[in-house]
């Protein structure tokens, strides 16, 4: 008997527990569910329809938006930019954040200072951020070409002006990335870098071998969030990149051809289908490097 | 369909029957009214005061850039919140009309008193009738006018131009303009300056962009690859900037600059140009130039229209705003304030008076007008006619081909309309 009873009891804390676990994530579930899940489907069987003016009057039409855009030369170059875009930002903000991070680890006069002025591109919002480097990059009148009495078309000549883009896209990240990599050196214990000094490993040695394996996971999650985060880039390109610049079809991410066929042509059932494929696309790249973490990756 | 239209009317007009002693209290309403241009909004904003201090109905207005402003109200459309007032274009109109997105205000502006189609531009009623229904009052009305800097004029010892100029002597005056450093240019006219550009060069040719019925684009036509050949001619003499420049810095920064002599802009420029120290003390503006051989002097005209959402929850109040913002006592002031050109008849003088340029010359060019080009789909076929005038500027195609691949893309979209 005394034992059912503990068994209840146990059952009713469970049961409580269950209840106030549920009850506290329900407001990020509701709202996820709303405005992300729900969305996420809905587009996808938009996507399948010839829209109509304001959500009115669409037309079921198979798979011919797809077929559309599998024949469209100008999604296969968004594509090529949008990966041009991600080849610069994503390895090269990691890099460096992991670098400041490693200095900024250590004690030394003005740490905080550093870690903030680092930090703060990504406190600003991303629409001034771009505007003020859209007047830096100016060929005619940009600080950077006055400075080095230079005349590059940074933000118009369609050879560079992705990667110009894209250093936009590492200078207001870096901060972030920084952060993140800073909590996870913190979880690393002394004693391994004791320990390796005794035997003689130290300064480079010892960031290879103890710092970077022990930060992996770390490491692994912004490389994961930041694939997903340079592939759907799309407000840089739109406030640096005008519309009648001759760089644009060179530079224009499949978001910003979303855009562009969603809210300008207001073709919302092509706009949803680049949209489809991007998603398929992140998924099939998250999934390689889930499976790929396994060789690098190392969780104590 | 119908039953549901007769049954809005009759709501409509039981509405405005009971809504009539609740103007008396009507202090409590607060209009919304959308605009896309910030340099307009102060003018706009003392012809509200002057409504809400005759008719105690307020109003907030909120200015948002063209881009977003598109998308912000395409959203309010489908989602059922509009702003209660607002701008029409004519690139959009035909969307919204035919959709009953916009208040119909036909039967009010038969029965009002201010509001007499007859005072105002035959084809900008057009630009806001559907199935022949009104659906905006006329705002304003806007013409284009060829701009030029007189200090560069001077330094090059050339004539100002006149009103007898053709664009042979712009050709000729683009070329003396530009020095071969690059620090100074001719003319600047971007790719996507359709109405104040290239535009006005095709109708003077006798070209044209859009058939009557709006089923046949005019890219091909003889006439309109001619003229269009004059803008090719200037790209190739380099008198006018890069469109690597002209993209990062537009025609207006650039002549604000003063590094470029000669642009054609819209009356809409006017605050601009009139706020910008430079060109006040610089700058002046004279008629569009003619075609030699036509003779033909043609200035692309549009209006804006004041548009009431169909859905909202003050349409009463939404169209006494309308109806006094048509007016001839607000479109007096506005362009006594120089927001813009007025559209109700004979009130422009006031608008000439504004500033201290030949603005004379935008109202000499109502003598022959040509609407601004536009179908159900005027944005689509807008947009990818700039994408294709790129490649003549980086010079990867000839303007033939460009106005033959312009032609192809606009017929496939007036198609599926």
């Amino acid at each position: 008997m005394a034992k059912t009873t503990k068994s209840q009891a146990r059952t009713k804390r469970e049961r409580s527990e269950f209840l106030w676990g549920w009850l506290f994530i329900l407001p990020t579930t509701i709202g996820l569910i709303v405005l992300n899940i729900i969305p996420i489907f809905q587009t996808i069987y938009q996507s399948f329809f010839k829209t109509g003016d304001f959500g009115k009057g669409n037309i079921f039409i198979g798979l011919q938006n797809y077929q559309k855009v599998f024949a469209d030369k100008e999604i296969w170059q968004a594509l090529i930019n949008t990966f041009k875009y991600a080849i610069v930002e994503v390895p090269f903000s990691i890099v460096i954040a992991l670098v400041l991070a490693v200095l900024l680890n250590r004690k030394m006069k003005g740490r905080s200072i550093y870690r903030t002025i680092i930090f703060l591109p990504m406190v600003a919002a991303p629409a001034a951020v771009a505007m003020v480097w859209r007047w830096l990059f100016n060929s005619d009148y940009g600080l950077i070409n006055n400075v080095f009495h230079v005349h590059v078309n940074w933000v118009s000549n369609p050879k560079i002006a992705v990667f110009a883009v894209a250093i936009i896209g590492v200078w207001s990240i870096i901060g972030y990335n920084m952060v993140l990599f800073l909590s996870g050196l913190q979880e690393i214990p002394r004693d391994y870098y004791e320990a390796a000094s005794i035997d003689g490993a130290t300064g480079v040695n010892a960031f290879f071998n103890i710092t970077v394996p022990l930060l992996s996971p770390t490491i692994f999650f912004v490389l994961v969030t930041r694939v997903i985060g340079s592939l759907q880039v799309f407000d840089l390109i739109y406030m640096v990149i005008d519309k009648s610049n001759p760089a644009l079809t060179k530079t224009q991410s499949l978001v910003y051809l979303f855009y562009k066929y969603a809210f300008i042509n207001k073709n919302m059932g092509y706009g949803a289908t680049i949209v489809v494929v991007l998603l398929i696309i992140t998924m099939i790249l998250t999934v390689f490097q889930m499976i790929g973490q396994k060789k690098w990756v190392f969780y104590n | 369909m119908n039953f549901k239209r007769v049954a809005a009317l009759l709501l409509a007009g039981a509405m405005v029957m009971t809504a009539v002693p609740v103007y008396a209290k009507g202090d409590d309403v607060t209009l919304s009214v959308s605009i896309w241009d910030t340099n307009q909004e102060p003018g706009i904003k003392e012809i509200l005061a002057d409504f809400t201090e005759k008719t105690g109905i307020k109003t907030e207005i909120s200015v948002v850039k063209w881009d977003e402003y598109w998308t912000m109200l395409e959203a309010g459309a489908q989602g059922g919140s509009l702003p209660d007032v607002f701008w029409m274009h004519s690139n959009e109109s035909q969307r919204y009309m035919s959709n009953d997105m916009l208040l119909d205000l036909t039967d009010k502006i038969k029965d009002s008193d201010l509001i007499d189609p007859e005072n105002y531009p035959e084809d900008i009623w057009g630009l806001y009738t559907y199935d022949d229904k009104y659906y905006a009052v006329p705002k304003d009305i806007d013409t284009i006018a060829l701009w030029y800097n007189k200090t560069l004029f001077d330094e090059a010892g050339l004539d100002y131009p006149t009103a007898d100029w053709t664009w042979d002597d712009v050709t000729e005056a683009a070329k003396k303009l530009t020095k071969d450093d690059g620090s100074q240019y001719g003319l600047a006219m971007r790719n996507d300056n359709n109405q104040a550009g290239y535009y006005n060069l095709i109708y003077d040719n006798g070209g044209y962009i859009i058939s009557d019925d709006k089923t046949k684009s005019g890219w091909d036509d003889e006439k309109t690859i001619a003229a269009m050949q004059t803008l090719e001619g200037w790209i190739k003499d380099g008198v006018i900037p890069s469109l690597e420049t002209m993209s990062e810095n537009n025609e207006d920064v650039l002549f604000e600059a003063g590094k470029i002599a000669m642009t054609c802009q819209g009356s809409w420029m006017l605050a601009a140009f009139k706020e910008n120290e430079y060109t006040a003390a610089n700058c002046d503006c004279v008629e569009l130039p003619k075609n030699a051989e036509t003779g033909r002097r043609a200035s692309l005209y549009n209006g804006l229209g004041w548009a009431a959402s169909a859905s909202g929850e003050h349409t009463d109040e939404a169209w006494q705003l309308i109806e006094y913002l048509g007016s001839k006592e607000a479109q007096e002031k506005q362009a006594e304030l120089g927001v813009t050109m007025s559209a109700y008849k004979d009130t422009s003088d006031a608008w000439a008076k504004s500033a201290d340029f030949n603005l004379q010359a935008y109202l000499n060019m109502m003598d022959d007008m040509e609407i601004r080009p536009y179908s159900k789909s005027t944005v689509t076929w807008e947009n990818e006619d700039n994408e294709i005038l790129k490649g003549v500027y980086t010079g990867d195609i000839t303007m033939e081909e460009a106005c033959k691949q312009m032609a192809d893309q606009m017929n496939e979209k007036l198609a599926e309309e």
